[in-house]
């Protein structure tokens, strides 16, 4: 039971930066991606290559996963700059249809469909995280340095910025800003925090294949941030917690017959969504309609 | 041979694309709802018709009246319960979209539990491939797609120019708010968007559940190649919705002689995403405000 509970708690912690980094671009800058898995995947997939190939150090491979991905965030950035709206989520959707391709193609580096099997622990100062107690406190700690870092950038004149350039770009740029530079930096910022996630993930699963990061994966981030609350700092990690707690809580009910659950927690996030964006779009934490229309 | 072949293939999935691409891109254009749900329409008609045909053996043109039915009713109270509410106290194109979506997560589960979820093909007549010329097999259902591909759009083009109704919907694209000045009620003509809309994903559900089958998870598919469509073609454009329709499948298909086959579906998001970085506006479609 106690292991269960742990298995949840590391996954709801790499949840959480997810959809916080996610949140970081679409409730402050207003870029809204459906891309979010892909960044989480390559962090993973660096993670794993580096782990097995060259060396387990911790801190090593999460700096290469974060700096892989934001490097990799420009292929997300140069449509934001371009279009706005519909325009960049439909470009979003593309890069995740071609990067869920490249996952499962490229097999020298991501081992196909398949996946790479597997994956050490990680090592820092000579400690070996083989203990999924220890793992839970490393991914606690991350968590909240991430919390730390995007509390940071949104209360600070960058969040400012940031928050400026979402209501509304020229005005932003009549004061300024450098729009451009801003954005490409959120973007980064929010892919690289993201491939930290997955370096996490990596590291914990020891196993990742392609299934982990398609578009069901962006949509449950989406909708964790959105049910929580976009633009709030907290409504992120509600919504993970949330949706991460929902499929446990279904299996405890008796009535349900267990090959449907799957089904059943998607019809739940799906009908979640609707009515939210119907009666409350803030989302939980929120306040009514407090967003500005893209 | 084989490029001839390749060529029947994508003339075959192009005209199916731009039949899907068609509703969706009429909804877009004239309502800016993001109809992600789309999918969702398509698939439903697909499995009324599976369900009515192959299960319960009725005669096609009533199956495919049924699929019709189901599919118009769909779209109609998604609009009219769920995207006028959601209008009424704003406007973010994202709140719509993430309903939209999250409607056709619903749907797709729903008919994953209600049908088994594997693959369902409908097998007609029409559906076995015939060698026409020494290793060129077409099936004589491409001609069917084709020439339904040209009967639905030459009917919604008489309709969108000929009519009252049309210019009024044309109108709507344009100008909402002027309409109002007309006497129009832009919320019924939304409806009759979403009618037209939906119904023009019907023959190309029952087409692709006599061609490659159906399974739950093709919604998806359907939305992200009608929105790929759309904006290729230029939003708003009926003309550039069915072209990029044609073009999407065409490239998908020919792509198969220098390349495998699991990246084809990459190809088509290339060049979507290659259209948003030089051209958002699309081969027919205006100059994009960024």
């Amino acid at each position: 039971m106690i292991a269960y509970l742990q298995n949840i708690a590391v996954l709801f912690c790499i949840n959480a930066i997810l959809a916080l980094t996610l949140n970081f671009i679409m409730g402050y800058a207003g870029i809204f991606s459906l891309a979010h898995a892909i960044f989480f995947g390559v962090g993973a997939y660096a993670t794993a290559y580096i782990a097995m190939h060259a060396s387990d150090s911790l801190l090593l491979c999460m700096a290469a996963s974060a700096a892989i991905s934001a490097v990799l965030s420009m292929a997300l950035a140069l449509p934001a700059l371009r279009v706005r709206g519909e325009y960049f989520v439909a470009a979003s959707l593309g890069l995740q249809v071609i990067g869920v391709t490249i996952f499962s193609e490229w097999k020298s580096i991501t081992g196909g469909l398949g996946g790479m099997i597997g994956i050490p622990r990680p090592k820092l100062w000579g400690y070996t995280f083989n203990d999924d107690t220890a793992f839970l406190g490393l991914a606690l700690v991350v968590l909240g340095v991430v919390v730390a870092i995007i509390a940071l950038l949104v209360r600070g004149s960058f969040g400012r910025s940031l928050m400026a350039i979402r209501d509304s770009e020229s005005a932003a740029q009549t004061y300024g800003k450098h729009v451009n530079a801003i954005k490409t930096l959120s973007v980064a910022v929010a892919a690289g925090l993201a491939g930290v996630a997955g370096s996490l993930y990596a590291f914990y699963i020891t196993f990742i294949n392609v299934e982990s990061f398609m578009l069901e994966t962006s949509i449950l981030l989406m909708a964790m941030v959105i049910i929580g609350g976009t633009g709030t700092l907290f409504g992120p990690i509600v919504g993970a917690a949330l949706l991460m707690s929902l499929p446990a809580a279904l299996t405890y009910l008796p009535f349900l017959p267990p090959t449907e659950l799957g089904s059943i927690q998607q019809i739940i996030y799906g009908l979640a969504m609707v009515l939210l964006m119907m009666f409350r779009p803030g989302g939980l934490v929120g306040g009514r309609s407090k967003e500005k229309s893209a | 041979m084989l490029f001839t072949q390749l060529f029947i293939n994508g003339l075959q999935t192009g005209a199916l694309y731009a039949l899907i691409a068609a509703g969706f891109s009429l909804i877009f254009g004239m309502t800016r709802i993001f109809h992600a749900a789309h999918g969702a329409t398509f698939t439903i008609a697909g499995y009324i018709f599976y369900e009515c045909y192959s299960v319960l053996h009725l005669s096609w043109p009533i199956a495919a009246l049924a699929a019709t039915f189901a599919a118009s009713v769909f779209g109609v109270l998604l609009d009219r319960f769920v995207y006028a509410i959601i209008q009424r106290h704003e406007g973010s194109f994202f709140t719509v979209f993430v309903a939209s979506f999250g409607m056709a997560i619903i749907v797709q589960n729903l008919i994953a539990m209600i049908f088994e979820r594997g693959a369902v093909t409908v097998s007609t007549p029409l559906s076995k491939s015939l060698e026409m010329l020494p290793g060129l097999y077409v099936a004589p259902i491409a001609a069917v797609v084709i020439l339904c591909a040209v009967i639905f759009f030459m009917a919604l083009q008489w309709l969108l120019t000929k009519t009252s109704m049309g210019i009024a919907l044309r109108a709507l694209g344009e100008n909402p708010t002027l309409i109002e000045v007309y006497g129009l009620t832009p919320r019924l003509l939304s409806q009759y968007v979403f009618l037209i809309g939906s119904i023009l994903v019907v023959p190309a559900a029952i087409l692709t559940a006599a061609t490659s089958g159906l399974n739950p998870a093709m919604g998806n598919h359907v939305m992200l190649i009608s929105i790929a469509a759309t904006i290729v073609g230029g939003v708003g454009s009926l003309r550039g919705a069915a072209m990029a329709g044609l073009i999407l499948g065409m490239a998908e298909n020919l792509c198969l002689s220098v390349i495998d086959p699991q990246w084809s579906e990459a190809v088509t998001f290339v060049i979507l995403f290659l259209f948003i970085l030089f051209r958002p506006g699309g081969v027919y479609g205006r100059a994009v405000v960024s």
